[in-house]
């Protein structure tokens, strides 16, 4: 076995590790109690600006393409 | 007035996708314990999407097929799209996302495999090693997602989705190369990755704060499946552009 695979193994398993230990805990009360938490029930979620700033995106990295094959 | 200005401007959703799978106290409230999504079984239903993963990963990298690799892309994407508009159904489709990912997953790796020895082990290890320190990052209050950050996040990965649809259309239908730099190994092909990588791993802590938010409330028991669904949809997402960015670096 390489140091590679001993390296990003662990990291692997120790990630591992931390996520079903850590993932099974409630999150800190400065995460939980505060006023600007995301609205799940999609009441403040705003479709068309998603779509305006995801064309923005789109075309800033559409016309850099461009830019970088001139 | 909202304090979302983006709200203000351009108004509230009317879209199913985002909508109302998440009502709080009123609908749920009088569901049993036993019946309410909690945090320790959505954490065990990932455990269970992830080794389903790993198993027919392992089928199709010992048996590379590219029909196998077609029929888990496709079937996964199909099942994907059933489980978002029926989260219902997920504690059927998720585990059937995940075997197909896994299908596409595994012949995918040992072609970078080949190509690059060693950056299989890489990107797992840098995929769940983000996972966690994202997990920690947000279970600790160090990233705290709010309205404005689920619309960037959203509106990026609508963005980067619709550059992908382009370019395969690109290159389905004659536009030569597709969208040259996104390919590329040069400076702006690397730094675009990143960005990808970066906006992927962003979407780990709005599904970490979708599950935290439904065990709080008390989300149906299938919301479990869900929330490890949407999880499992980020991971595959992130490990596939992990091995592109890791790609794009060793062939330089």
């Amino acid at each position: 076995m390489d140091l590679n695979t001993i390296f990003f193994g662990g990291l692997a398993l120790l990630s591992f590790a931390v996520f079903f230990y850590l993932g099974k805990m409630k999150a800190s009360k400065s995460q939980t109690e505060r006023e600007d938490r995301i609205d799940w029930s999609g009441r403040k979620f705003s479709f068309r600006s998603c779509i305006t700033i995801a064309l923005a995106f789109f075309l800033i990295l559409y016309f850099l393409n461009f830019f970088i094959l001139s | 007035m909202s304090k979302h200005q983006a709200l203000d401007t351009f108004g509230r959703s009317g879209n199913p996708v985002f909508g109302n799978k998440f009502d709080g106290d009123a609908q749920f409230r009088d569901l049993p314990v036993a019946q309410k999504m909690t945090l320790d079984g959505t954490v065990n239903k990932t455990g269970i999407l992830l080794s389903l993963c790993f198993a027919t990963a392992a089928i199709s990298w010992n048996i590379p097929n590219p029909a196998l690799m077609g029929f888990g892309a496709i079937g996964g994407l199909i099942l994907a799209l059933i489980t978002m508009f029926r989260p219902t159904s997920a504690g059927m489709t998720a585990p059937l996302y995940a075997a197909s990912q896994g299908l596409f997953l595994g012949g995918i790796t040992v072609m970078f495999e080949s190509q690059f020895p060693g950056i299989a082990i890489q990107a797992i290890g840098l995929t769940f090693g983000t996972l966690a320190s994202l997990l920690v990052c947000y279970k600790t209050g160090i990233i705290k997602p709010t309205e404005n950050f689920r619309l960037m996040i959203v509106s990026a990965t609508a963005g980067i989705g619709l550059l992908y649809i382009v370019n395969i259309g690109m290159l389905l239908f004659g536009g030569g190369e597709g969208i040259g730099f996104i390919h590329s190994n040069g400076i702006m092909g690397i730094g675009f990755s990143l960005f990808v990588v970066g906006i992927a791993a962003l979407n780990l802590v709005l599904d970490f704060d979708f599950i935290e938010q439904g065990s709080e409330n008390g989300l149906p028991k299938h919301m479990e499946w869900f929330g490890a669904f949407s999880l499992m949809v980020t991971l595959v997402w992130l490990y596939l552009e992990i091995l592109r960015l890791l790609a794009k670096l060793r062939s330089n």
